[in-house]
Order: C-alpha cells, then structure tokens, then sequence
C-alpha cells in the first residue's frame, strides 16, 4: 500500500488480565473505507477507542499520517483522527446547545472565526443554522447523529472512526445517513474506518473489511472478494451465512 | 376456545402533554391474532410498542387507553380487574423483552428466576419440582449445560443465553399468547438466527399465538405468518409475510427499498419521502 493514513501494527489492549484486542495488526489507505467487522467482544470497538487514546493499557504502534498515537499531545493528535460514538443519545451533552456543543473543539484549539465555521458544518450536515440554539434532546436520533458527525469534523480531521454510526437508528434514517457519509468522504477525501456488525452496511459502505473474532483478526477481505464470497476461513463463510440467509 | 386469541378493535392510547392535552401515540388500531405469529413492524414512536404492551397492562395509570374492543380469548380487558389482568399476566400471556441485560434481576440466579415464575403461578408445586421444570425448559431451549446456567448470575451469561433464559422463564407456564418486542435486536447476528429458531419451535410446538414486534421488516417477514406495518399510530398495511414483495403501501415498500444489501449497488440509497397523507386519519 503506498500512502498509508492509519498503520496499526501487533496492538493488544488488555482490560486487566484479560486481552481484549490480540496482536491485530492492520493498514488503512488514504481515501479508503475500511470496515470492521465482529461479534460483541470481538474488540472491534476497542481498537477504535485505543486509537482515540481512550483506552490505558495497549501495546503495539499505532500512527496516524505518521504521527504517532504514543507520545504525540492529545492535542495535536486530535487533529489527525475523530470519532463518532454509536449513540447519539449518549454521545452529546444534553446542557449543551448545539452550537456550542459543534464548537467546543474549536474553541479548545483556539481556532479562528468559530461562529462562521460552526453555521457552516450545520449547512454541511444537512440540519439548518438554527439548529445551533437547539438542546439535543429537541432533535430526532438521526438529527443527533449528524450533529456528532459535525461535530468530529470540527478541527478537519482526515481520518473519522465511526462505531456503529447507524445502529441506534431506524432503518430509513439509518439510510440517510449512509448516503451523507458517503457524500461527505467523496467531497472531502475523507478516510473512514467502520465499525459495525451489520455486513450488509459495511458492504455497503467499505471498501475493505476485517473481520475479528475473540480478540484477533480473522480475514481481511475487500468488496469484491465479499460479494464474490472468496472467503478462506471457516468463521468468515458462517458469519456471512448468518447475515444473508 | 374461540378462534381468536386476542381481538382489538380501534385501539387509541394517548399521552397527558404539558400543555395539558393529550398526545395521541396510537390512533385506531385493529387486528385480531389467532394461534398464529403475528408481526408489527414500524420505525420508532409508530406505537407498535405501545400496542403490545397495551394488550398486557403494563402501561402506566397517567396513559389514556381507549378501545371499542380490547380482549384476550373472551375476556374483556377493559373492564378486567388489576388483579384479573395479573393473573393473566405470566400465566396466559408472556412478554419477552429486548436486551437480557436490562430486564433479568442482576442479583438473582437465572434458574432462580425461572423457579420463582414457577412459583409464583402454583404455589403448591415443591421447589424440587420447580427446579426440575426449570432445569427442563433450559434443555428445551437448547442449552447443553441447563445445570450449569441455572446458578448462573445474568451478568455471567451471553446475551443469547440470557434471552433464552428470558424466553424461558416466559414459556415455563405455557402461556396462549407471547408477545415479543424487539427479542433479537440486541443479539448478534450469529446467535439472532438461533434464539429465533428456538422462538419458533417452541410456539409451533406450543401452539401459541405470538405478537412479533420489530423494527426489521426482512426478519419480521421470515418469520411470521402476517405483518402489520404501521406508522404514526395507525396501521397503513397488513401483509401476508410471504407476499413482501406486493406491498401496496409507499411507506412499506420504501422501508424495503432503503436497507442496503451485501450484494447490493453502491448507489445512494433510497430515502423515505414522508408524506403527510399517511398519519391522516382515514
């Protein structure tokens, strides 16, 4: 792979004695859709979170356009990589309005013209500019959801990591949202990394996908190679079996 | 026995406001469910929820319930006593609930549970037997270890195993009717396939009427005998499950179109298009 946007080499996350995430190692191109794919506990949500610097205790080298994830202020760190939580009913402050909520990244990295910037991933996003002097809990799930989205593009990272981005919602709010992360990766070469258990989305969605069970890594497959079902491993063809029947 | 389990004609629930009105979540509901599986699909707030729940008396006393008819084999629960609707309430008619984590008691054994669902229907039966009913309704539901995860806590069980135990604790006193909402959706697709086959055998073997409520339409439409699609409170469609295909109504055949598929294009997925004519009373 030529130009690579996120190396994850032999990362283990261990949670006290058990590991959680085992010697899993991965590299994802610029401009890319990548997916991960797994049961519950898998430790797919987990990589994400380590990336992000949320989780203590990780082994292994993570670099993000070669800044690495060790060592790096979190500061800096945080304008290479964002993400987005599953939940959008956990995920922003409900004292919050949305506005500020857009904003707070900005403010904390002592951006300029923050006002203007916010009203502009409002427009971004698809919601209205008064939108901004709204409480969370006067927007829909899928509202919420675009708002956390705004909200990680705040600082113009390159790299998003979306956890189960669509989850939470229904079906045909799940669907819009598909349509504008595709649309925003297209506009502004984003790269995303995909966390979901649902194969259909990230089939949808990716580019390429690995697929993760009890820790480790099972197979790494790209599109083509899922819809044509090459798939080596004994894991890879009963999970897609049981997500297509 | 008559034909119909359960009959409910125009079902109207409503919420107190803080305006002081009432906020109309379901508007005129009618179906009737006979042994058969019964699905209700609908995106969130449509009040396929509410409907079910309000069939077993479990809404809260602020919640305005109106209906021209509302019954279960004969017996009319509107005029039903509290202590009437408990009695059915376990014994007649089970609810299975989504996420396991949630609604087992964390600081109970799973097979104490379900020896005190035993229990509490016939106090009469000896905690040796209700054990051994416990024990048996696992190894129907296809744990191999029933011993084992009878002195299990919930938070040392799987998320299948801990809605098997649900299921269980459910279907130990054979209930005519199951009503589950949302029973798989917070399982892995692996394991979602094996709690519904189970689900299915045992209402098969059973007989039971089973009202299934979800938000999948495909899963709904593979499991069930009919489907019922409704949106903002009211039913728009009512299919036979195996004629998804010759849905009628926009709003079902755009729940289908806008699920993307593994095989499926890469093109922009279809969006609902909401049309105000669809929560209009007819």
């Amino acid at each position: 792979m030529t130009d690579t946007i996120l190396g994850v080499e032999h990362l283990s996350v261990r949670f006290g004695a058990s590991t959680v995430v085992d010697d899993v190692s991965f590299a994802v191109a610029r401009g890319e859709s990548f997916g991960l794919v797994g049961e519950s506990g898998s430790g797919k949500s987990t990589i994400l979170r380590t990336i992000m610097g949320l989780s203590p205790d990780w082994s292994g080298t993570i670099a993000v356009n070669g800044v690495p994830a060790r060592g790096t202020p979190r500061r800096e760190f945080s304008t290479q990589v964002q993400m987005v939580f599953q939940d959008p009913y956990a995920s922003l402050h409900p004292r919050h309005l949305i506005g500020n909520a857009i904003a707070e990244p900005m403010r904390i990295h002592r951006m300029d013209n923050v006002e203007a910037r916010t009203l502009e991933l409002l427009a971004l996003i698809g919601l209205g500019e008064d939108f901004a002097y709204r409480y969370p809990h006067e927007l829909s799930g899928g509202q919420r959801q675009r708002v956390a989205i705004a909200r990680a593009l705040a600082l113009s990272p390159k790299l998003l990591l979306l956890d189960e981005p669509t989850s939470a919602l229904d079906v045909s709010i799940q669907a819009e949202i598909l349509n504008l992360l595709n649309r925003l990766r297209a506009e502004m070469g984003l790269t995303f990394v995909i966390v979901s258990h649902n194969l259909a989305v990230i089939s949808y969605c990716c580019d390429r996908l690995m697929l993760m069970q009890n820790a480790r890594h099972v197979e790494t497959l790209s599109r083509a190679q899922l819809r044509n079902r090459e798939l080596d491993q004994d894991y890879t063809k009963a999970f897609v079996a049981a997500s297509t029947l | 026995m008559s034909e119909n389990l359960i009959e409910v004609k125009n079902l109207r629930i409503a919420f107190p406001t803080e305006a002081g009105g009432w906020h109309q979540a379901v508007r005129g509901v009618s179906f009737t469910l006979g042994r058969e599986k019964l699905g209700i699909v609908g995106e969130s707030g449509s009040g396929k929820s509410l409907s079910g729940r309000a069939i077993l008396g479990v809404l809260p006393d602020y919640v305005r319930i109106e209906a021209d008819k509302l019954a279960f084999d004969g017996i009319d629960l509107r005029a039903a006593s509290p202590r009437q609707r408990r009695h059915l309430r376990g014994g007649r008619m089970g609810m299975v609930l989504q996420d396991p984590k949630f609604s087992l008691n964390p600081v109970m054994t799973a097979g104490a549970q379900i020896v005190e669902a035993i229990r509490i229907g016939d106090r009469r039966i000896s905690r040796a037997a209700a054990r051994k009913g416990a024990l048996d309704i696992l190894h129907s539901l296809h744990i191999r270890d029933p011993e084992l995860v009878f002195d299990r806590y919930p938070h040392e069980l799987s998320g299948g195993m801990g809605q098997r135990v649900m299921i269980g604790m459910m279907v130990v006193r054979e209930p005519d009717v199951l009503i589950a909402d949302e029973p798989t959706s917070a399982l892995d697709v692996t394991v979602q396939m094996q709690v519904l086959s189970i689900l299915d055998e045992l209402v098969e073997r059973r007989k039971m009427g089973l009202i299934f409520i979800s938000h999948d339409l495909q899963l709904v439409s593979r499991f069930c005998d009919r489907v019922i699609v409704m949106y903002a409170g009211q039913i728009v469609e009512t299919l036979d499950a195996r004629r998804l295909g010759e849905a009628q109504h926009p709003y079902t055949k755009g729940l289908l179109a806008c699920l993307p598929e593994i095989d499926g294009p890469l093109t922009p997925l279809p969006t609902l298009d909401r049309q105000a004519a669809w929560s209009q009373l007819p």
